[in-house]
């Protein structure tokens, strides 16, 4: 196909944006079990699979005082064998089925994350539940995972980014279970198999488990298959997980990590913020997109695009389940430590201090507004969403109606949530690097304490 | 069920820009991209890393929306945006809610007519892309390993053997002449392909396309890269310190076939039986079984591209990190044993069905996303963008998977003792400086 003689001038105005059209909230099926286990299942025929989460509101934050990252072993080490299948005959069913199944856990759940094609998706729930009922934990399987995981610590802790979010969550957090979040080398090798085992009996529980499934099926059909697979499993309630008191942050406080040969500084700026279910939670979120939550951030202009410091500057919302808190971070060259933390914090005072202009504003708003339906357009966005809003019990229509009340807020609700929430005289700085090269720039910005990549202070 | 039928309509105007159009009205968001044909294998010689500076300007400014404008628009637009610069392709793409479809459109317009940067831009960028390098490969535990430490050993070619990112006395000898002047060479419109997904029709995707794109003025087409490798006769060895990392590392690469053979699609699916996770008979050898290695992936054009997105020579990649009490010499010579087993004994059928379900499955997905959460369609506008520049058959995207489907055991059982022979790859080994762990 050839196109006619093309028109020869340039268009030099922006073109307006035409109406938006509305997003289509496909069918969904949401229902209990009388076992408890709580079930969300939406169509989204993009493709002939289905992707699915089960999750369990179980992480490692509730053996965190003495056992730190159990549920993340438990989880990993369930995946390799059930009173029926070897480790081996799990993967090459999960091959046979074109699927794919991964199993973790973080802070506040732990999770077996699966898709497939559909024309296999009964036999999948049915791995799916057999893993999380009769797992085996073969003991020669945990043993190698175990040195694997020994194996993973160690590089983590030559990992810059690593070192700084364990700092930063210890500082923050001290002795509450997000204080911690990995384990030492000694803890994993004190673990023992009925450690695992009896984590896995007393969390792996339908009345502690979300399944969220979306594919291209009908949810009624989906619901019949979901049930009889599920519908046997024995009920079980489980408790909260402890939420001890926090440390007092008063004043601004430095941590360096030192890192013998880093040919960069890895600088994060924190504070403690709060969780999605706060009244707050879509302020904070349109103040930190306003300021380094997005490319078209004023961070991000200042630091990269003005000043060429750094790469990978950001901010953001960190939501758990009991607390939240506020980073801001950026990897940059190391004579620019100074100048990055001062320009990191007049960012700041000017979002506490000045209202953000309409034009400002409104573009942020939209960002989010439109953010939220592209991660709505594919089967694991749409599933990311309706697990988040599900898991931490938000509204039923926090979704149908998130993009006007983001379109609603205004300049007040940013002030409001900069002054609230991006706490400045407390923040928090973390500079993981090589000291000789940075701790006079880093020592500018408060008392400061030296530390090892092992986490001991120096 | 092998043949696709993805909605694709294309169209080439007469400055020579190609078009293609793949309508999905499910959500109301489109995807667009453009891509042109030149990555960082055939940057200028004594230019290592401009191909990916460059791309950095492509966002510094055009004649009708200047710096920062491009981001400006398409953030407060509801969109995000990004580009990335790979072998043989670089590309540039915006997702947004279909109501910008238009804004969207004219700002690649805009800056496939005209760059507008300035000196104090590039000063600005070569420092970003600095630290870019820093936090992705000199600063991090295996950075580059194995993208960069590869092609070194195994090409002889600068144009393949070169590092990518860049060495930094090539990106501060970089200078404004050299940034207009491979925009005139290679981003002229029949050098690339345009691309709108999701929530568009045919016609008005043609339309939208001609107002904005069919006046810029047509370039000469650059002259072809030579990018022709010797044949390999011998095995080649590098080593590489890790900084960083307390486990040794290993990665092998094998020369792989042409794109679009048969033997290609053969040695797809033996990469699959080596390399496709915890099934894969490398992983499931050497870190399930004999647990010499604590992590084994790989592929073909494995790190940073898949097999479809490259147009030259490209390796088959293992890449390994093994137990410290093992040396380098008894982890290959295991690794060696599973090879040698396929190339004598071959593959069941029963082994081989299920790869092919699985890759398939893989495909789906890859088109669907590809590139996380927020960008959709992403893969299937890489593969259009591909097969349009590389094979001018964008529907490929729908037939390319009966090739694979049609591979019987015999084919790659050939095709392991035609490509994985000792003279025909390249090892690197990466050492850590720190003896053994803390």
């Amino acid at each position: 196909m050839m196109a006619s003689a093309p028109r020869s001038e340039t268009q030099t105005a922006v073109p307006a944006l035409s109406p938006e059209r509305p997003v289509i909230w496909p069918p969904r099926a949401r229902t209990t079990l009388s076992n408890g286990l709580e079930i969300v299942l939406v169509e989204s025929h993009t493709i002939p699979k289905f992707t699915g989460q089960l999750f369990f509101r179980s992480g490692n934050a509730v053996t965190a005082a003495t056992a730190p990252g159990l549920a993340d072993i438990t989880a990993t080490v369930m995946r390799t064998g059930t009173t029926a299948r070897t480790s081996r005959q799990i993967e090459e069913d999960l091959r046979r089925m074109g699927a794919d199944l991964s199993s973790g856990a973080g802070a506040d759940t732990s999770v077996v994350s699966f898709g497939g094609l559909v024309d296999f998706s009964n036999d999948l729930l049915l791995l799916v539940a057999e893993l999380t009922q009769q797992a085996s934990f073969p003991a020669d399987e945990f043993e190698r995972e175990r040195r694997q995981l020994v194996e993973g610590l160690r590089i983590e802790r030559a990992t810059p980014g690593f070192l700084a979010s364990e700092r930063m969550r210890k500082i923050l957090f001290g002795a509450h279970p997000y204080g911690t979040i990995s384990p030492t080398e000694a803890q994993v090798e004190s673990y023992r198999l009925e450690l695992l085992k009896d984590f896995y009996k007393q969390y792996y529980r339908p009345g502690n488990a979300l399944l969220v499934m979306v594919g291209d099926f009908s949810p009624q059909a989906m619901l019949a298959q979901v049930e009889n697979v599920f519908a046997s499993w024995a009920e079980g309630k489980v408790g909260e997980a402890p939420n001890p008191a926090l440390p007092e942050l008063h004043g601004r406080r430095v941590y360096l990590v030192h890192l013998p040969g880093a040919v960069q500084a890895q600088i994060v700026v924190g504070n403690r913020a709060i969780t999605r279910k706060h009244p707050d939670w879509l302020r904070l979120t349109l103040a930190n997109s306003i300021y380094g939550g997005a490319f078209n951030s004023r961070l991000v202009m200042n630091i990269r695009e003005q000043k060429g410091y750094t790469y990978s500057p950001r901010s953001g919302a960190h939501p758990l389940r009991q607390h939240g808190y506020f980073t801001i971070s950026a990897a940059v060259r190391n004579d620019v430590v100074a100048a990055t933390l001062t320009e990191m914090f007049y960012e700041i005072d000017r979002m506490r201090s000045t209202a953000v202009g309409e034009d400002e504003l409104a573009d942020a708003r939209n960002y989010l507004s439109g953010l939220f339906s592209l991660g709505l357009a594919t089967q694991d966005g749409l599933a990311g969403q309706l697990a988040t809003s599900t898991l931490e019990r938000l509204p039923e229509d926090y979704l149908e109606t998130y993009r006007e009340r983001i379109l609603a807020l205004t300049a007040a609700d940013v002030l409001d949530a900069a002054q609230k929430y991006f706490d400045s005289a407390n923040a928090q700085i973390v500079v993981v690097g090589d000291r000789a090269q940075l701790e006079a720039q880093a020592a500018l910005f408060g008392p400061i304490e030296v530390y090892d990549a092992q986490g001991n202070r120096i | 069920m092998t043949q696709l039928n993805i909605p694709i309509e294309s169209m080439a105007f007469p400055n020579g820009l190609r078009v293609v159009v793949s309508p999905d009205h499910a959500a109301p968001v489109a995807t667009v991209g453009v891509y042109y044909n030149i990555g960082f294998r055939i940057e200028p010689r004594g230019r290592s890393g401009f191909a990916h500076l460059f791309e950095h300007m492509m966002f510094q400014g055009s004649t009708n929306a200047g710096k920062m404008v491009h981001i400006k628009l398409v953030n407060s637009s509801g969109g995000v945006l990004n580009g990335s610069t790979h072998y043989d392709v670089t590309n540039y793409y915006e997702s947004v809610p279909s109501n910008a479809l238009e804004r969207v459109l004219w700002l690649e317009a805009d800056r496939m007519r005209a760059l507008k940067v300035d000196d104090e831009n590039l000063r600005n960028q070569r420092d970003v892309v600095k630290e870019e390098v820093r936090v992705n490969v000199l600063n991090q535990p295996y950075g580059g390993f194995p993208w960069l430490d590869l092609p070194p050993i195994a090409y002889r070619n600068w144009s393949n053997a070169h590092n990518f990112y860049g060495d930094f006395d090539d990106l501060d000898a970089a200078t404004l002449d050299d940034v207009q002047k491979f925009f005139k060479t290679y981003y002229a419109p029949s050098n690339a392909v345009l691309l709108i997904l999701g929530d568009v029709d045919v016609d008005q995707g043609f339309k939208l396309a001609e107002r904005h794109f069919a006046g810029i003025p047509s370039g000469p087409q650059p002259d072809p890269a030579d990018i022709d490798e010797p044949p390999q006769i011998d095995e080649r060895r590098g080593i590489v310190e890790e900084k960083f990392g307390t486990l040794p590392g290993i990665a092998i690469g094998y020369q792989a076939p042409r794109r679009l053979t048969p033997e290609w699609c053969a040695a797809a699916m033996l990469d699959r039986a080596l390399h496709g996770g915890r099934a894969g008979r490398v992983y499931r050898r050497l870190v399930l079984e004999q647990q010499i290695a604590v992590d084994a992936e790989g592929g073909i054009h494995y790190p940073v591209g898949d097999l479809f997105d490259y147009n030259g020579p490209t390796l088959m990649v293992t890449r390994l990190l093994h137990k410290p009490e093992y040396s380098a010499d008894q982890t290959i010579a295991a690794y060696d044993q599973v090879l040698d087993e396929m190339k004598e004994k071959g593959i069941t059928s029963e082994e081989l069905e299920p790869i092919k379900v699985k890759f398939r499955s893989n495909y789906f997905s890859m088109l669907e996303g590809g590139h996380g959460a927020s960008i959709p369609r992403y893969g299937l506008m890489h593969l259009l963008a591909c097969f349009t520049l590389f094979d001018n058959d964008p529907r490929l995207v729908n037939s390319i998977l009966g090739g694979f489907m049609e591979v019987t055991p015999a084919a790659v059982q050939s095709s392991a003792i035609k490509m994985l022979t000792r003279s025909n790859r390249s090892i690197v080994i990466r050492q850590p400086a720190k003896k053994g762990a803390a």
